[in-house]
């Protein structure tokens, strides 16, 4: 069902709910635009947008005007140049004359479109009124340079979710507030303001805009691996040294996000000056001894496939905890889904209309599935139902049903929604393990009630686009195969497209590359991870490596994509290719494997040169290639769930701070985060200690001491516990039970 | 006629457009056609050596000599001025009475220059403005065009008229401090207005208009 019309004599046709606005740019057809923000709803504010439709008087608002059936459009008269012309006049009144000094110059709408529409001169003023600049972290905000265009609210809203940005009324004297509390620094208003008003504190005056070389590149910090360019340019003036530094992150921000680690957490990289043969010689000494190389999955698909190479000549171990129990959980997930990777992925979370998420810190794991999931709710109404024990305040506008469960119960809370979708026909084929559901023990011993889960259920009726999506929680899970079954059970048969987010950022490239071992033998090689000779990117260890804003490659993403990474800064020292050339494994640049990645995981075989990265102009996405997924066979026995486990007393929650990832979130220097627990007042209360104190424990077998503080944000007798400040990845399931010891 | 020939066979424009040089009392001067011949060539050698033709300009030389009339400038005791216009070496101005550097740091003489020998830094200063930190000009390689000062905003930069630049080394670098006019020079309003390339005209007043201000 489309309808046919013509703009300025071309016929075109539109899809239900495309506007005029959208047709045009999905044709190329130029309509001028100053509050149009195309990942929002449109604000319908700046009238420029204004087209002529035949036999209609007066004009219409491209922008949230469907197109009718037979019309004729023109977006270009004399008469609409007028009025965008008294539009840009409007929009100029007391706008200060400081594009020399604006950081937005070069860059900036207003001014683009004051010299498109021929305004030069100020012809109006009205009566400035007394204004204060703004700092909010990492946000400057101008309100001089405020065209109100309401950009920045639309998409702290209904991107991020945060709800932080508003207006505050008031006629000429209107400007943008912060409810600063709520604000996760995640810095979407900046990239969307199209003046200078809101801007980068920390990139504030540091460089002309047009000095800039943009790089474009994946983002290094989740298993989204966001598509984003970094900014470079030489530092100082002595140019002829030639060294280079990045400025800033940006991004395609009409259609795209990025949160707070990608756009201020990109100078992490490892400035090494030369070629250090000695200890190249003595890593070298290092291989032909291990047994065991242990790697990190802040690693690129060629590398994990060179060390894939590595052992099937040398016979290594390939030890990545954190991969390894993402790798099961997949394989058990498709050995009941019969497809070797899951159904769904952050785009069709966006577009879902019912949304369950279980086992995930929804703001910091992967900052993309709550904005996806915010997506969802402000575009489509979509129900969200999130299971988790904790209960977090910043999530208020995003979920809308929380199912707060005793820790360890998510087997059985698995288990409670196969029974609701998995159609009866399926269930015989599942007998003993459904008719062994005790509903009233679950509900009981998860402290779920019943009728929450009835609510949850009822609302998935009438719903043409259900997602669930699954997080770290549930890979390390004692129970985790099972769940994992489940999980494929709901794909295959309950209507429901999986997520099963990656918990590191190339976790899924890992997984699906690499033969993963189970116990290590040392010696250990360590690739970004501890081990007896360390290979690291952050400097300070046997070898200095890339980091990963230095190498090309590609990442596997959440949404079962390649997508390249170029190298923004260049890196003067050995790379594991070196390490490879020289263990024999010939070859000349890292990039010249991306082809050769397995095509019996999905892998296609397209050279690195090959792979695309652009949008098309109403915002489609066209960046390296999707996985293909294969058929894998069946079997179908999911078990009896296990008793619920009873965590009592102080439990930790292994979760890091929002943009605050590893350690190279860590290194650059505008997060800084510090690795603290963060409890509730309630949780004080329970485990008797003071904001500020600190405490000795045990985790995982690991003694550690942290500072202990209370967050007004966070609810609940689960504390976080952050992992960021250390190589040691644990693997062990996310909440564990500590004992406190005051220091 | 040999030249005028040449031109006929041009296009019609061009012929022109090349006329337009030529006034009208100017005429061609008829050269006697080359020797073609190695004996024509040798007897035209000979002629031209002993004309003495050498003679008559060293009697000029010698004629002005003595006249004690001589127009030479004994450089470098002695120096031309420079027209206000000239484009030499660059300077950079402060305003007067306050002594406050001009340049706000817009990067605009690095965005136009033809030969990309300026470089710059910027960053926030104390006063939350925008500064200068670094500034720098490749002589070696700037071809004195003149854009930067043209495009300049502030009339901050300038060409100053000195117009010396020798230099031991090739690429001959002048940095912003270097540039920058001493600020009790600028307080004691010493320094001068430039009134060169890219200054304004001395009718601007009148073409000036006030942007509208309602306090
Ligand atoms: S930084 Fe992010 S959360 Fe904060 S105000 Fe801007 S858009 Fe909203
Ligand atoms: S700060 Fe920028 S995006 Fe927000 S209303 Fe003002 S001009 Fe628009
Ligand atoms: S950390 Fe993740 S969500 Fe944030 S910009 Fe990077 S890839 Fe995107
Ligand atoms: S005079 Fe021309 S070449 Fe020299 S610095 Fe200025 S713009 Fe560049
Ligand atoms: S154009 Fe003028 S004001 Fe702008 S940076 Fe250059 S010297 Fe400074
Ligand atoms: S783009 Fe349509 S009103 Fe602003």
């Amino acid at each position: 069902m489309s309808i046919h019309f013509t703009i300025d004599g071309r016929s075109v046709s539109a899809k239900r709910g495309e506007s005029i606005l959208q047709v045009a740019r999905r044709e190329g057809i130029y309509i001028p635009t100053m509050c149009y923000l195309p990942k929002t709803t449109p604000n319908a504010s700046c009238r420029m947008c204004v087209v002529e439709v035949e036999g209609v008087s007066g004009f219409v608002l491209s922008c949230n005007t469907p197109p009718v059936e037979g019309a004729t459009i023109r977006t270009d008269s004399t008469a609409l140049f007028k009025e965008r012309q008294n539009i840009m006049k409007l929009y100029n009144v007391n706008h200060p004359l400081q594009c020399g000094v604006c950081d937005k110059s070069g860059e900036c709408d207003l001014q683009n479109k004051t010299l498109e529409f021929e305004v030069s001169e100020q012809s109006f003023a009205t009566k400035e009124q007394k204004r204060k600049n703004k700092k909010w972290g990492v946000l400057s905000y101008d309100p001089y340079l405020c065209i109100m265009c309401e950009k920045c609210t639309a998409v702290c809203n209904q991107v991020v979710g945060s709800e932080a940005l508003y207006i505050k009324p008031g006629g000429y004297k209107s400007e943008i507030d912060n409810h600063y509390s709520r604000c996760i620094q995640c810095g979407e208003c900046i990239s969307v303001c199209p003046v200078g008003a809101m801007a980068s504190t920390d990139f504030e005056y540091t460089a002309n805009v047009w000095e800039l070389r943009k790089i474009p590149s994946a983002c290094a910090h989740c298993s989204s691996a966001c598509n984003l360019n970094y900014e470079v340019k030489e530092i100082g003036i002595d140019s002829g040294k030639g060294e280079q530094k990045i400025y800033r992150v940006t991004n395609e921000a009409d259609h795209d996000a990025l949160c707070g680690a990608g756009r201020f957490g990109y100078d992490f990289e490892n400035r090494v000056s030369c070629k250090d043969e000695r200890a190249f010689a003595k890593v070298l000494k290092a291989f032909k001894e291990a047994k065991t190389i242990r790697f990190s999955s802040m690693i690129t698909n060629e590398e994990a496939y060179l060390l894939q190479q590595l052992k099937e000549r040398h016979g290594y171990r390939l030890i990545n905890p954190e991969a390894r129990v993402y790798q099961k959980f997949l394989r058990a997930f498709s050995s009941v889904s019969g497809v070797s990777l899951y159904g769904g992925d952050l785009k069709r979370v966006a577009q879902s209309d019912y949304a369950i998420v279980m086992g995930c810190a929804v703001s910091s794991d992967n900052p993309m599935v709550r904005f996806a999931l915010a997506r969802a709710v402000n575009n489509n109404k979509a129900y969200v139902g999130l299971f988790h024990p904790i209960e977090e305040e910043g999530l208020r506008n995003i979920v809308t049903q929380h199912l707060k469960h005793e820790v360890g119960s998510e087997e059985a809370l698995m288990a409670l929604l196969c029974d609701a979708f998995v159609p009866s026909e399926v269930k015989k084929s599942h007998v003993s393990f459904f008719e062994s559901l005790d509903v009233g023990y679950i509900c009981g011993e998860s402290s779920v009630g019943e009728e929450e889960i009835e609510r949850l259920v009822r609302q998935r009726v009438r719903k043409k686009a259900p997602v669930l999506v699954l997080g770290a929680d549930l890979y390390a899970h004692p129970r985790a195969d099972n769940i994992a079954k489940m999980a494929g059970l709901l794909e295959r048969f309950g209507g429901f497209e999986v997520v099963i987010v990656p918990s590191d950022t190339n976790t899924m490239g890992v997984a699906l590359i690499c033969d993963l071992d189970d116990e290590a033998l040392s010696p250990v090689i360590g690739y970004n991870a501890q081990g007896d000779c360390v290979l690291s990117a952050l400097g300070g260890s046997d070898l200095d490596m890339p980091a990963l804003n230095q190498q090309e490659g590609t990442f596997t993403t959440v949404d079962k994509e390649v997508v390249p990474l170029n190298a923004a800064l260049p890196y003067h020292g050995y790379e594991l290719s070196d390490i490879a050339n020289a263990l024999g494994i010939v070859l000349k640049h890292v990039i010249d494997l991306t082809c050769k990645l397995p095509k019996e995981k999905g892998y296609k075989e397209v050279a690195f040169d090959d792979l695309p990265n652009r949008y098309l102009n109403h915002g489609v996405q066209i960046r390296g290639y999707m996985l293909e997924p294969l058929h894998v066979s069946c079997e179908e026995n999911i078990g009896v769930i296990a008793d619920i486990q009873e965590y009592n007393g102080t439990i930790l929650y292994r979760c890091n701070p929002i943009s605050q990832f590893n350690l190279f979130t860590d290194k650059t220097h505008q997060i800084n985060d510090r690795a603290v627990i963060l409890g509730s007042s309630q949780f004080a209360e329970a485990a008797k200690i003071k904001s500020g104190e600190e405490v000795r424990f045990v985790i995982d077998g690991r003694a550690m001491s942290r500072k202990f503080q209370v967050s007004s944000k966070l609810k609940g007798t689960v504390a976080y516990h952050p992992d960021f400040d250390s190589f040691e990845k644990s693997a062990a399931y996310r909440y564990q039970k500590v004992t406190f010891e005051r220091v | 006629m040999h030249t005028h020939d040449t031109h006929e066979q041009h296009g019609h424009g061009e012929s022109e457009l090349g006329n337009r040089y030529i006034s009208e009392h100017y005429y061609y001067v008829d050269i006697a056609p080359y020797p073609t011949t190695p004996w024509g060539k040798f007897s035209r050698a000979l002629k031209r050596t002993l004309r003495g033709e050498l003679f008559v300009g060293l009697w000029v030389v010698l004629r002005e000599m003595f006249k004690f009339d001589i127009h030479t400038v004994q450089y470098p005791k002695e120096k031309l001025l420079v027209g206000p216009r000239y484009r030499a070496v660059h300077a950079m101005q402060r305003l007067f009475e306050s002594g406050t550097e001009r340049c706000i740091g817009c990067g605009l003489c690095e965005k136009i220059c033809i030969s990309n020998c300026i470089r710059m830094e910027t960053r926030l200063d104390e006063k939350s403005r925008k500064e200068v930190s670094e500034y720098t000009i490749n002589l070696g390689r700037c071809i004195f065009c003149g854009y930067c000062a043209e495009v300049c905003p502030e009339l901050a930069i300038v060409h100053g008229p000195r117009y010396e630049n020798v230099s031991e080394q090739r690429a001959h670098y002048i940095d912003y401090a270097g540039m920058l006019t001493p600020i009790d020079m600028a307080i004691s309003g010493e320094q001068k207005e430039f009134d060169g390339f890219g200054a304004v005209t001395p009718h601007e007043d009148a073409r000036v208009k006030q942007t509208p201000l309602a306090y």
